[in-house]
């Protein structure tokens, strides 16, 4: 691919992610639990993993990060979303090459997703320098086994429609 | 569709989920709370005995954002914040031991420990 290609399509790929976030946050959750969120823009981040490899998927989830904090959220916010997005995308860009024919895409995005929580959860205690925050762990983890098998459906339809229609070759 | 290390991932999490809801229950039940910490930056600003209050008291946090801790008896809540998220305000009441309410943004917390941790300033 060329480089001019491949910088127009990661582009393309921060943007759609960041609008995920955006539409992301127009959504209330009722549960009152820092962390717990959709978890929308993983989608795109394994899109990016599976069709250009981890270092792309890397950068597109710090320019990502550092975009959407700037939007709102602030410097906490951005500290928070980029230890869990560096965690999580290292973990799925792990299990995809290494052994996806173990896993099949849902379960790399609840990988992704449970991942993205514990690393939340580890800065906020750390943050906090109070160890009493993984009380919300367990909780954490269900939210993200379910929002990471969503996640994952999503992103299989989406890889599919991409791989059909050539777009990211 | 899913393969079967997805199965036995979603096995092992299962597993730790129910193993953090035992240990936080565990915690719970040792004794039932009535201290209310109320934490910033690493540093109690007020420790608070909820079965001695009679009535309804207000602490202030202040930080990068101003909240205000309502405190009852036998409960306590983040009652108003201006911080971004209000993920603090949202959480309510607490008022069993291990609970607690955190406001990331103001490095700002409140727990619930048990009265058998009041002995944790003790020096012998």
């Amino acid at each position: 691919m060329k480089s001019t290609r491949r910088l127009v399509l990661l582009a393309l790929l921060v943007s759609q992610a960041l609008i995920l976030s955006v539409v992301e946050s127009w959504i209330p959750i009722p549960i009152p639990i820092p962390g717990v969120k959709l978890g929308l823009a993983n989608i795109i981040t394994l899109v990016t993993i599976i069709f250009f490899g981890y270092r792309e998927a890397l950068l597109v989830v710090l320019v990502r990060c550092l975009l959407s904090s700037m939007f709102g959220g602030g410097f906490v916010i951005f500290l928070f979303s980029m230890a869990g997005g560096i965690l999580s995308t290292l973990v799925m860009a792990f299990l995809y090459n290494k052994i996806s024919r173990v896993f099949s895409i849902v379960g790399v995005s609840i990988a992704g997703a449970v991942m993205h929580n514990v690393g939340q959860l580890a800065v906020a205690s750390v943050f906090m320098k109070d160890l009493s925050v993984m009380y919300y762990l367990p909780v954490l983890l269900v939210s993200g086994v379910i929002m990471g098998c969503f996640v994952g459906i999503c992103s299989k339809l989406l890889v599919s429609a991409l791989q059909r229609s050539k777009a990211l070759q | 569709m899913l393969k079967k290390g997805d199965i036995i991932l979603v096995g092992i999490i299962v597993l730790g989920i129910l193993m953090g809801f035992g240990w936080n229950r565990f915690n719970a039940s040792n004794d039932t709370g009535n201290i209310a910490v109320i934490k910033q930056n690493d540093r109690v600003i007020k420790r608070i005995n909820l079965d001695t209050i009679n009535k309804p008291e207000k602490v202030e946090i202040l930080g990068d954002y101003k909240e205000v801790v309502l405190v009852e008896k036998g409960r306590i809540r983040f009652e108003d914040a201006d911080c971004p998220d209000k993920v603090c305000v949202k959480t309510g009441w607490l008022s069993n031991k291990g609970d607690i309410a955190v406001c990331l943004p103001n490095k700002a917390m409140i727990k619930i420990e048990g009265e058998s941790e009041r002995l944790d300033g003790v020096a012998y």
